[in-house]
């Protein structure tokens, strides 16, 4: 008797999205909408039930109308839901637990204590968390050794040999074998890592979040759909894209003269642009006949995407490209312009580089503005 | 430019038409008192070279002439780009402009109205003011070649005058391109900063300080919001300890709840051994009682034997005891009165002390009596003798006529009148004296007197007018003098023997010495009366004499009565010393004899109390030993009332006895019952009660706690402060990424403007130095080398100097005020001899030079002379003799 489920965390509802503007509202919508196309998958899957193990929330003091909006969707969910508190959104006095919408919806199963819970053809495992943070393994309390149906985990923590300076909620990576689990699934790593035992199969996965949520997040914007065929049998796991939003992050180092050409052109052939954050950044030589160049791209980041950001501070002036200083009147202004450029090539720091850079770039307007 | 004629018609002071001119093309010098209009010349000329016709207000009114409406009128001849031009000004009423340009010798008109205006600023290079009179900056390079009275320091160069001298000195800074974008650039940064380099504030601040004002608002709200959710997860923390401590209260009621139970069991177990105990110890009690009863009743009837016993031996003794206490009270009391009577004898022999004291004290009376009789009879003697001798003095001097002194002072008056009339008289009469040689008679024919004069003695006859003598034997003898004058004096005389007779006559003399002693023995007189008087007065003492005699009588019938009583005192007075020591002998022994007496009588007084005290003791002890003999006797009859033998009572006892031990053997067997059970469970039972109350107490304290806490943090949960707080971060960090944005651009246009300005100032810095060079040599020239290098700013204007021996520049406010006058004359002159490289110009000096001496005005003039080779000079002033020197000048006189 197999057992097939969706495997999904660190929803992180109500996440701040700071330095995206007026974006934000909308990757925080977008976090919502996400849910949908789970649930959706869930049905087009046919699975049994959704877990979700940890990190709902972004925190327990969100806005009540978010926990309200959430319990909705889940409540309107046809399969049943188990949840584990994380820790972002422990199970503590006033957390979003205690919220009514979890009581109203019959599928939805909040796990407040380390309890197991016997389904027809199996046995859940909930770990859930009741404070931020702590040193005790979350799945130490975990014995499926004698069960004979299948057992399966529900845990969020740090699997041994993540990038953690605090040992917070330490899980062990081989929990799933040890606790006697077909299938530990783990929470509070944004990123998909699946964990192989030494055979090849893999029984504890983080699912990553289901939407991505910051630049620079491999592997995120998934669910898991699990199907385990039987007690001790090999756990099927699909990796399933569920995120509507792209962060794409890109540095580009521009040395010859026209190679701003190159990243338009790269910018323009993104697909489907107002799904997409942008940030884009650009050092090396800033050569005069590039200037429009880089105002189209300005222009185009900043108005074609979700959100978009040129960092064009770490480009300077190339130091050869001094014909536009020669058209200066001769007198103060030129000798003020090669003074600066030397300061943007090589001034003693890069905010004064950085500064003598910009300088120029108004002199350089400023010079076009009075037809000079 | 240089000018060549001007004049002006009602401008100021000048009424009439006034013309002045032609000008010499070097030195000219115009000269007036002061208050002529020299000052007025001037700004005529600049009015019509650069205020355009129509201009109006308040100022250009004050041109006209005091009290008239008359329009001030001008007209200037000058030279400029070799042509020679006239323009001719009418101001206010009628107001027109006219230029012309000398053609052939004549003047003919280019233009007229604002086109005049327009085209002399053109030829000037002036620039035009935005309204009004045009002021020092408009005046085109006459701002550094004319210099108004009492401002000949060079204060700022406007326009475009700098770089004229620049042209000048063939070296461009900026260019007319490199100028606009140089202000573009300058209006770029003050978009942001102030020319000082601040940041701009208020309404025209930069962005970035509205940005960071919404910075520090999104802070502010952000610490209110993380304070917020602080408290929110506070608050979850307390509901939390509020469950946990309700929790763990309940636990403990509960574990408090059993042993209370248990505990209750204990001491109801313990309660019923405890009354059995009770029960057992009571019986055991009672058998005590009775065995000890038993035993005091057996006690009592052998005490009570025993105590009859004694009580009739005691109550004999007792009776020969209170016979012998009575015999002893009857000789107590007879003492007693023994010792009364001789304490009464004694004590009225106190009364002979009293008499004996009064003896005394009659003897200190008797005695003052008697010296007081002594001296009242002296004083009445003394008195006696004082007024006898009074009325004999009285009397001498009631006998005696003096004259008081105004009459003696009068009389001796009087007298010296008579003695002066009759020297009058005589001196008024003829005398005739004769001395015959033997005896003589004589008749005085003129008043028939006859008279025998001795021999020898001369006699004298007068009489008024004529004497007339016979002398027998000889004749008669007439001798005459003037007639008339002795009868007023006879009149004088008469008078005065009249009055000194009614002065003398009740004393008998008219001597006034004589008059005079006996005044002086009346006074005498008076004198001892006074004298005695007072003693008389002295003597009575204030007291009457009447009363003195009164008193006499007094004191002679006391002292009578003394004697009376005491008749020995009249042969013998009493010696009051041996009095007093006789009555303190006699009172000792009086008084000693009297506590003899009374201590005597105290004594068998107290023997006596002592004696009827025992006597009543002893009858009370007997009577009752009596009654303690009869009450034993009865209290041995009742005991022994029980029909029972000694024997009886010793079995009965003996029973009582094994009863009672019987019970007490019970009480321990319940004892030991008893204390198989640690202490009594009641007390613990009470404690664990009060405890499992406290626990209850806290368990609903707990509770209330935790909804108290559910409440606050159910409210706070309702904020949903994490998403506000998400939010507030995310504008946040969206203003300080503006901020960031903003920040830098700002640093980058204040870059740009201070490297250009640097690089400006560094260019400025190289343009200067011909000038500062020509002005330091003419500068040398006048004050010798001491003062050094002038400095000048980049736009020209005299700024400090470069003394030799400084080690930095100084400012000019530190040089003399006659050095201060020659630097800023001298860097006008270096400005306008580098102006007049292409053509002459026209240098205006109005009033200056009058703090420099003469020795350097000497050299200042010779510097003029020099310069006027380049340069048209026109100095205005009230000392021409300063500038006589001048060699060439023109001199023109100004008049009205």
């Amino acid at each position: 008797m197999s057992v097939r489920f969706i495997h999904t965390a660190d929803w992180q509802i109500g996440m701040k999205a700071a330095g995206l503007g007026n974006a934000a509202a909308t990757v925080r919508e977008a976090r919502i909408h996400s849910i949908e196309r789970i649930l959706r998958l869930a049905d087009d899957q046919g699975v049994d039930f959704l877990l979700i193990t940890g990190d709902l929330f972004e925190d327990n003091a969100v806005d009540r109308l978010l926990i309200r909006k959430v319990g909705d969707l889940l409540g309107r969910f046809s399969r049943p839901v188990y949840i584990i508190p994380g820790n972002h959104d422990p199970l503590v006095p006033g957390s979003v637990w205690e919220h009514p919408v979890w009581a109203e919806a019959s599928n939805i199963t909040i796990a407040r204590s380390a309890d197991p819970i016997e389904l027809d053809r199996c046995v859940l495992y909930p770990c859930p968390l009741k404070e931020k943070y702590s040193t005790q393994d979350p799945t130490a309390w975990i014995d499926a050794h004698q069960t004979e149906k299948i057992a399966i985990g529900l845990a969020h923590g740090n699997v041994e040999g993540l990038p953690e300076a605090e040992p917070d909620y330490p899980i062990p990576r081989d929990a799933a074998r040890r606790r006697g689990l077909d299938f530990l699934a783990v929470g509070h790593w944004h990123s998909h890592v699946p964990y192989p035992d030494p055979d090849g199969s893999v029984r504890l996965a983080y699912s990553g979040t289901h939407e991505t949520s910051k630049f620079g997040e491999r592997d995120s914007g998934n669910v898991l759909v699990v199907e385990i065929p039987g007690r001790g049998a090999t756990p099927v796991i699909e990796c399933v894209p569920t995120g509507a939003l792209r962060w794409v992050s890109s540095r580009h180092a521009v040395n010859e003269e026209g190679s701003l050409e190159d990243v338009l052109r790269e910018v323009r052939t993104i697909e489907n642009p107002e799904a997409v954050l942008l940030r884009l950044s650009l050092s090396g030589l800033l050569f005069t006949s590039d200037r429009p160049r880089l105002s189209s791209l300005r222009e185009i980041v900043g108005t074609r995407f979700l959100f978009g950001a040129v960092e064009d501070e770490g480009l300077i002036p190339a130091p050869d490209d001094d014909a536009w200083i020669e058209t200066l009147p001769g007198g103060p202004l030129r000798e003020a312009a090669v003074r600066m450029r030397e300061q943007a090539v090589s001034g003693s720091d890069e905010q004064a580089r950085t500064v003598a850079a910009r300088a120029l770039i108004e002199l350089f307007d400023l010079k076009e503005q009075s037809g000079t | 430019m240089i000018v060549k004629r001007i004049g002006v018609t009602n401008w100021r002071g000048f009424l009439d038409p006034m013309e002045m001119g032609p000008f010499s093309e070097r030195l000219n010098v115009i000269h007036a008192p002061n208050g002529t209009g020299k000052s007025s010349l001037f700004e005529a000329m600049r009015r019509a070279l650069f205020d355009v016709h129509h201009v109006g207000g308040a100022e250009i009114e004050e041109i006209r002439p005091w009290g008239r409406k008359l329009s001030p009128s001008v007209f200037v001849e000058f030279s400029e780009g070799g042509n020679t031009y006239r323009v001719e000004k009418t101001f206010m009423d009628g107001a027109s402009a006219k230029l012309f340009q000398e053609e052939e010798g004549r003047f003919q008109p280019i233009a007229d109205g604002r086109n005049a205006d327009t085209r002399l600023r053109e030829i000037l290079s002036a620039d035009p003011p935005g309204r009004g009179l045009c002021r020092q900056e408009h005046w085109g390079l006459g701002q550094i070649l004319w210099a108004p009275q009492g401002e000949l320091a060079l204060k700022q160069i406007s326009g475009g005058v700098g770089e004229s001298l620049r042209s000048a000195l063939g070296m461009e800074v900026s260019g007319a391109s490199g100028s606009r974008l140089e202000e573009l650039v300058e209006a770029r940064f003050l978009e942001f900063f102030t020319r000082g380099g601040a940041p701009k504030k208020g309404k025209n601040a930069a962005p970035v300080v509205a940005w960071q004002q919404k910075q520090e608002t999104l802070e502010q709200e952000l610490v209110d919001l993380r304070e917020e959710h602080r408290r929110y997860e506070e608050a979850s923390r307390q509901v939390d300890d509020a469950r946990n401590r309700r929790e763990q209260a309940r636990r403990e009621a509960d574990a408090l709840r059993e042993s209370v139970a248990g505990l209750r069991k204990a001491a109801e177990e313990y309660v019923r051994l405890k009354n059995e105990q009770v029960r057992k110890k009571e019986i055991a009690e009672i058998a005590r009682e009775r065995f000890e009863s038993i035993g005091r009743t057996l006690e009592e009837i052998k005490a009570t034997r025993e105590t009859i016993e004694g009580l009739e031996k005691s109550v004999a003794t007792l009776s020969g005891e209170n016979e012998q206490a009575k015999a002893d009270v009857a000789a107590a009391k007879a003492l007693l009165e023994k010792t009364r009577t001789a304490r009464e004898v004694a004590r009225r022999r106190r009364d002979l002390i009293t008499e004996k004291q009064k003896t005394i004290d009659a003897a200190r009376d008797y005695h003052a009596c008697r010296d007081e009789l002594t001296k009242l009879e002296q004083r009445l003697e003394r008195l006696e003798e004082h007024e006898t001798e009074l009325g004999r003095v009285k009397k001498e001097r009631a006998e005696m006529i003096s004259p008081d002194p105004a009459k003696i002072r009068e009389l001796r008056r009087r007298l010296g009148e008579r003695a002066a009339a009759r020297a009058a008289l005589a001196a008024s009469q003829v005398h005739l004296t004769l001395t015959p040689r033997k005896d003589c008679e004589i008749e005085n024919l003129t008043d028939a007197g006859k008279h025998t004069i001795k021999g020898g003695s001369p006699t004298v006859f007068s009489g008024d007018e004529v004497v007339e003598v016979l002398i027998r034997e000889f004749g008669s003898v007439r001798a005459s003098g003037p007639e008339g004058g002795a009868d007023a004096h006879r009149a004088h005389l008469e008078a005065a023997e009249t009055r000194i007779k009614t002065l003398s006559q009740p004393f008998g003399s008219d001597d006034p010495d004589y008059l005079q002693k006996r005044r002086e023995e009346a006074d005498a007189l008076d004198q001892r009366i006074a004298a005695l008087r007072k003693q008389i007065e002295m003597v009575l003492d204030g007291d009457e004499r009447d009363s003195m005699v009164g008193r006499r009588k007094e004191l002679k019938a006391t002292i009578d009565d003394f004697e009376g009583q005491h008749p020995n005192w009249r042969s013998a007075p009493p010696v009051v010393g041996l009095l007093q020591t006789e009555f303190e002998t006699f009172s000792r022994d009086v008084n000693e004899s009297v506590a003899s007496a009374e201590d005597a009588f105290e004594r068998s007084q107290s023997d006596h109390a002592a004696a009827e005290k025992r006597q009543v003791e002893l009858n009370g002890m007997l009577k009752a030993g009596q009654g303690n003999l009869e009450t034993a006797g009865k209290r041995l009859k009742v005991l022994v009332d029980d029909g029972l033998s000694d024997n009886d009572r010793d079995k009965k006892r003996s029973e009582a006895l094994m009863a009672w031990q019987a019970a007490k053997a019970g009480v321990e067997a319940a004892e030991s019952e008893l204390n198989s059970i640690p202490g009594d469970p009641a007390r613990e039972l009470e404690k664990l009660e009060k405890q499992r109350q406290v626990m209850e107490e806290e368990v609903a304290h707990s509770r209330d706690q935790e909804k108290s806490a559910e409440g606050r943090l159910q409210a706070l949960a309702a904020r949903g402060t994490y998403s506000r707080l998400a939010a507030c971060e995310e504008s946040l960090a969206e203003v300080a990424d503006r901020i960031r944005r903003e920040s830098l651009r700002m640093e980058a246009i204040r870059l740009l403007y201070e490297t250009v300005r640097d690089a400006k100032g560094a260019l400025l810095a190289r343009v200067t130095a011909p000038v500062e060079e020509s002005a330091s040599r003419m500068l040398a020239r006048v004050a010798g080398p001491r003062l050094g290098r002038p400095i000048f700013t980049q736009d020209f204007v005299p700024d400090a100097i470069n003394p030799e021996i400084s080690a930095g520049p100084v400012n000019l406010q530190n040089l003399s005020g006659g050095e201060q006058e020659q630097l800023h004359l001298i860097a006008r002159l270096a400005l306008a001899d580098l102006l007049a490289k292409d053509q002459r110009q026209l240098v205006v000096l109005d009033d200056v030079l009058n703090a420099t001496d003469s020795g350097r005005l000497r050299r200042v003039l010779s510097l003029l002379e020099e310069i006027s080779e380049r340069l048209q000079i026109i100095i205005l002033t009230c000392h021409p003799e300063r500038y006589r020197a001048l060699e060439g000048a023109e001199f023109f006189a100004l008049t009205r």
